[in-house]
């Protein structure tokens, strides 16, 4: 049975919440879990976009007056919410009110759901090694 | 760049109408199933089709279902203290 050490074990988890990261699932996919990653990807996508839909890319204001923790919350999203956080850069796309409300709301739990899933996919990962190394 | 991928991008650029209404509050509904299937995909052992859908679907239940009582609190208090 193969032996992995701590470092290839710590840079492994890194890869795993990375990919998590830049890809809602990808996390789960690299462990073999394809319903898991899957049924993730489809549903953070579709409620970030459905945020986006509700609200514009306005809703988006990661260099913006928005309180911190929206910030905080979209920045967990995949990196294209921080590229769409440069294009509403000066209120090029104002947004007020209710839209904008509903969609920070669907953006932020978008972000905060794949952050839920990427630690989850880093704690799977830390049990597949640990059972492959004999721990 | 077709028409339809013009007008689709075009969608995401400018906000829907939505009002102060009580039918706003039924935007709640994708929220709350999209957080029931992403914590039964991280809660379940295995997943299989037909316990997944079980589960999530009892989540979403429960969310709404006590959104439902907490709203009828908040709706009953406000009556007692503007009447």
């Amino acid at each position: 049975m193969p032996r992995y050490s701590k470092e290839n074990k710590a840079i492994f988890l890194l890869v795993v919440g990375l990919l998590g990261w830049v890809v809602p699932g990808a996390g789960y996919f690299v462990l073999g879990e394809k319903k898991r990653a899957i049924i993730v990807f489809t549903a953070i996508i579709l409620t970030f976009c459905l945020g986006l839909y509700i609200g514009s890319i306005g809703v988006i204001d990661l260099f913006g007056t928005s309180a911190i923790y929206v910030k905080v919350a979209q920045v967990m999203n995949p990196p294209v919410a921080i590229v769409l956080g440069h294009y509403t850069v000066g209120g090029n796309y104002p947004v007020y009110g209710w839209p904008n409300e509903i969609g920070q709301v669907y953006t932020m739990i978008s972000g905060l759901l794949n952050l839920l899933c990427i630690v989850n996919a880093v704690y799977l990962a830390h049990l597949y090694r640990t059972e492959m190394a004999g721990g | 760049m077709s028409i339809i991928t013009v007008f689709v991008m075009a969608s995401f650029t400018v906000p829907e109408k939505i009002g102060a209404e009580p039918q706003s509050m039924l935007w709640l509904l994708p929220l709350a199933a999209a957080i029931a299937v992403v914590y039964k995909v991280t809660k379940l052992p295995t997943i299989t089709a037909g316990n997944f859908i079980k589960e999530a679907a009892i989540l979403f239940g429960s969310i709404v279902v006590f959104i439902i009582a907490v709203a009828l609190v908040l709706y009953a208090s406000a009556w007692l203290i503007t009447e």
